[in-house]
């Protein structure tokens, strides 16, 4: 049978319920039950992908001779299929921490399905011109996040993202608007089946390559928040209202990354190649520069936003180890850091609306009056820590073995990395649970989490980082033979 | 079918009609001068698109042609005009109440004006059609007397205008001293034989100069804001859209098709393009990104927007010319929805200052969200219009290896992001929304910009209808005429 329909569903649903919420249905039951039964055929396309490795819907495009050869058409492969998880699982969260009677509940949670489905529309996207125009459809719903419901110095950060990703996005159409011209007239196609195969089997010269490459690297590297096209990613998560914060850290960055690995390694290889020194530099940036940066936050959302951006070091490693043991790596890496990250922020939210504040110095003490919501916080901490059982050191690990050949120093830095972020973390998690209860802890507005109503999306968080810890080969397996083709000569 | 039946003719009539109707009728019926006006501009536009609407009298073919740059664009001058009355017609003239009727007219010749200038094909044609436009204009955008700032917009488009028309009717001088014609394809024979003289060469600085006026690309735009500020709104959209497109359409004729589009013309224009691309898109960008009155801010918006197109038209090329047409009707599309919301912003409130859409997004969610989407349509993201077309702009430079162009335009596409997001912040972030007084907007209006913005994602998602168009406009076979010439 064929459920190719399932993946157009997947994008009509979150949109169907901005519809209804627009017209007036209850915005957080709406939002929530929508991105729930998103899940059935999110079932439904992994069941045909696992068993018959792919799964498309639409025109395939004939090299055809048409001044602009756009198609509409969706896929789903062994890579797209943990980021679609993630995306269905992340947004079903976010959209759980999501507050009820928030002011203009209706545009919040619109915003909220909009970053959803963009980033669903993303990964599930066959022709690049979609799969560039679902990445943005999420850029003017951040804007408004950001800046309508954001904290601090929120109109800055708004500004500051919106900007950022835009210019990171146009570098990246002029990558793809390059990668595209440099084929012979006659070759031409924005589907990445076709465009990988004619580049498998036509390799561009040197020069174009290098340079596509470079203009890639700059344009998803800003969206991925590579030193130095970070400085948006920080104060913008520390800004963001939780859910928002949840969405772009856990799902959209990802994006960046997919993008690498879906047309920067298949289509220009060897200027990838070419170019992976300057890739180490910039990672080494990341993880040393923004490591020691987050030993110096005394604000909660601000340390998980630099220990967000940092770990982004090291799933470039893995991009440039050059085996498949890396990248598998690199992609499980990807999905627990957004599991984590979502569980992180999803936190760090609740904590600052149960407080007021998210300076460490003012939470002494919060693990006596809100075990659960301390728990949470460490399970996140550890998790971004590279605790084994949990997602990201499975992932860590695969990337540290499969690089050492290829980069050892850079494996070494990496292994800082870890210790840094250790030091990070473990300070946070210890100067909220230790030490005299602060006054804002000790405030009657400060309550832990009660019942399945408002403990379910960590939990969900939770399960799904032990389980991608326990068994990697969940996330990576199906990728395997997209990963494989990759590295082939 | 009969070939006097002619947009230009039933434009030129429509407006005689309603003059006479005004002035001659009842009291009872001249208050519905407003509906007939309407229903002629939308009953021409229907007509337009049938293509008998595109045989052209015999009589005028030395001068005329019909072709398929001239089928697509008179669709295009006829829609800001059915735009354009309807705003008109909601327009607020206070004392000027009394004259509304030539108000409603004057926009019908200076839109016949326009569809013979997508049909001119010798620049005698090109300079009285482009008179029968200017000399409306002056009238329209002067036409509330009791504002002194419409009539300094006026006297700006006047003197300007006679400045422009100078640089013209000077180029045409020259050209017909170095020619001996001013046909554009005679022109294109007689230089593909013996070269461009230097009389061509200057010729064609001059009419480059005198276009310039008016698609207001930078260094000539400097009446741009000031005009758009001060004209009655209407007249801002109508100026913004239609005669900007005027002049695009002038530019692809003279240097994309006919009369200097020869290789080695282009070769040594190609430098002056993109220099005044680059400069129009700069100062145009930076320029608006401090604006805080709408119709200013759309104005230094219209003139980076020109820039654009000039970058590409810079590129030569059948790909050039095809990028600026579908740009034209991307930012048609984009812009005519903001400046009817303008327009019912302005009859509100009584300015167009931005402060007015404060808290817009919570009291008025309908019209908020289409002019979102009609605003990010003109900053070029997709999932909009907007976006195919600049994405259509930054592929000829990179096509045409012209890198610092590329560089120019990807940074002032970055920017403008900035000059777009200023209202939507205003609209949804709400500062002292409650110092606003809470006016509504008539419910027309939900509709009209809803549709909009649909129309907006729908061509963004599926731009086929605008590479469509562009092929059409690239069509050189005249419409079959009647045999038996």
């Amino acid at each position: 049978m064929n459920l190719g329909l399932t993946l157009p569903v997947l994008l009509l649903i979150p949109l169907a319920g901005t519809v209804l919420i627009a017209l007036g249905a209850r915005p957080k039951a709406t939002a929530l039950w929508t991105s729930l039964l998103n899940l059935v055929p999110g079932l439904l396309a992994s069941g045909c992908v696992l068993r018959s490795g792919e799964l498309f819907f639409g025109p395939v495009s004939e090299p055809p001779r048409e001044l602009f050869p756009l198609h509409f058409s969706l896929g789903m492969d062994g890579l797209s299929l943990p980021l679609v998880w993630l995306t269905l699982i992340v947004t079903w969260t976010a959209i759980g921490s999501g507050r009820e009677g928030i002011k203009r509940e209706k545009e919040y949670y619109i915003c909220l399905l909009l970053i959803g489905a963009g980033a669903l529309g993303a990964f599930l996207s066959v022709d690049l011109f979609y799969f560039f125009s679902f990445h943005e459809v999420a850029l003017i719903p951040t804007f408004l996040l950001v800046g309508m419901w954001g904290h601090g110095d929120r109109s800055g950060a708004a500004w500051r993202m919106t900007i950022y990703l835009m210019l990171g996005s146009m570098v990246l159409l002029v990558g793809l608007i390059g990668l595209f011209l440099a084929l012979p007239e006659t070759a031409r196609s924005l589907d990445w089946r076709v465009l990988a195969e004619t580049l498998r089997a036509n390799p561009l010269e040197a020069g174009a390559q290098q340079m596509v490459a470079v203009l890639l690297l700059v344009g998803f590297g800003t969206l991925v928040s590579l030193v130095p096209f970070h400085s948006w990613a920080p104060g913008g998560y520390a800004s963001a209202p939780a859910p928002a914060a949840m969405l772009h850290a856990g799902v959209l960055k990802k994006f960046g990354l997919y993008g690498l690995l879906r047309v920067a390694l298949p289509m220009v290889p060897d200027g990838w190649k070419d170019i992976s020194w300057i890739v180490g530099l910039l990672l080494t940036g990341n993880i040393l520069y923004l490591g020691f940066a987050s030993l110096q936050q005394r604000d909660f959302r601000w340390l998980l936003g630099f220990s967000s951006a940092m770990h982004m070091g090291t799933v470039f490693l893995g991009l440039i180890s050059g085996t498949v043991l890396g990248l598998a790596g690199a992609l499980t890496l990807m999905v627990g850091h957004g599991l984590s990250a979502a569980l992180g922020f999803s936190v760090a939210g609740e904590i600052s609306r149960r407080t007021g504040t998210s300076w460490l110095r003012d939470l002494g003490g919060l693990a006596q009056r809100a075990p659960r919501l301390w728990f949470y916080l460490t399970i996140a901490a550890m998790a971004s820590i590279g605790l084994p059982g949990l997602a990201n050191f499975a992932g860590e690990i695969m990337i540290f073995f499969g690089s050492w050949v290829a980069h050892p120093v850079l494996v070494a830095v990496a292994a800082w990395g870890v210790v840094l972020s250790a030091v990070a973390m473990l300070r946070a998690v210890k100067s909220l649970a230790f030490g005299p209860m602060s006054p804002a802890v000790q405030a009657e507005t400060v309550t832990d989490l009660h019942g399945v109503r408002e403990i379910w999306p960590f939990a969900v968080l939770t399960a799904a980082l032990v389980v991608v810890g326990v068994m990697p080969l969940l996330v990576y397996g199906p990728a395997r033979p997209v990963l494989e083709r990759l590295l082939l000569p | 079918m009969n070939p006097w039946f002619s947009p230009e003719i039933f434009l030129t009539l429509t407006g005689v009609g309603l003059i006479l109707v005004d002035t001659l009728a009842p009291e009872k019926i001249r208050r519905r001068v407003p509906l007939f006006a309407l229903l002629g501009a939308a009953g021409i536009l229907v007509w337009s698109l049938f293509p008998a609407s595109r045989v052209l009298p015999d009589s005028w073919l030395n001068l005329f042609v019909s072709d398929g740059l001239s089928a697509v664009f008179k669709p295009f001058f006829l829609l800001c005009l059915v735009t354009v009355i309807a705003m008109a017609a909601r327009y607020r003239l206070g004392a000027d109440e009394s004259v509304r009727g030539e108000f409603l007219a004057l926009p019908f010749f200076s839109t016949a004006g326009l569809c013979l200038l997508a049909s001119a094909r010798d620049f005698l044609a090109v300079f009285v059609a482009l008179e029968l436009v200017s000399i409306s204009l002056y009238l329209l955008a002067a036409f509330h007397r009791a504002k002194p700032a419409s009539l300094e917009a006026g006297i700006k488009l006047l003197v300007m205008g006679g400045l422009s028309t100078g640089f013209l009717v000077m180029g045409i001088a020259w050209l017909y001293a170095g020619a001996g014609t001013t046909e554009f394809s005679q022109l294109l024979l007689k230089q593909a034989g013996q070269g461009s003289s230097p009389a061509v060469l200057v010729a064609a600085g001059l009419i480059l100069a005198g276009i310039g006026f008016k698609v207001a690309a930078v260094p000539f735009h400097a009446w741009a804001p000031d005009v758009y500020e001060g004209a009655p709104t209407p007249i801002t959209a109508y100026l913004a859209v239609a005669s900007k497109a005027a002049g695009f359409v002038l530019l692809l004729r003279v240097f994309g098709l006919g009369a200097f589009a020869l290789e080695s013309m282009g070769t040594s224009f190609r430098p002056v393009f993109l220099t005044l691309g680059i400069a129009t898109v700069t100062l145009g960008t930076l320029a608006a990104l401090t604006q805080r009155d709408l119709k200013r801010l759309l104005a230094y918006s219209g003139i980076a927007h020109a820039g654009f197109m000039i970058l590409a038209l810079g590129t030569r090329g059948e790909g050039g010319i095809g990028t600026v047409v579908a740009y034209l009707w991307a930012y048609l599309l984009a812009s005519l929805p903001v400046f009817l919301f303008v327009n019912e912003l302005e009859r509100l409130h009584g300015s167009t200052d931005m402060r007015h859409l404060d808290g817009m997004g919570r009291r008025e969610p309908g019209p908020s969200l289409g002019l979102t989407l009609c605003l990010v349509s003109m900053a070029g993201l997709p999932p909009l219009v907007g976006f195919p077309v600049k994405l259509a702009v930054l592929a000829n430079l990179w096509n045409a290896g012209e890198t610092p162009a590329l560089v120019v335009a990807v940074a002032m596409a970055v920017a403008s992001l900035g000059i777009y997001l200023t209202p939507i912040r205003v609209m949804y972030w709400e500062r002292e929304a409650d110092a606003i007084p809470a006016r509504r907007f008539p419910p027309f209006l939900i509709g009209v910009m809803l549709a909009a913005g649909l129309l907006n994602v729908g061509l963004g998602l599926q731009p086929k209808f605008l590479v469509r168009v562009a092929e059409l406009s690239l069509n050189p076979t005249p419409v079959v005429q009647p045999t038996g010439k």
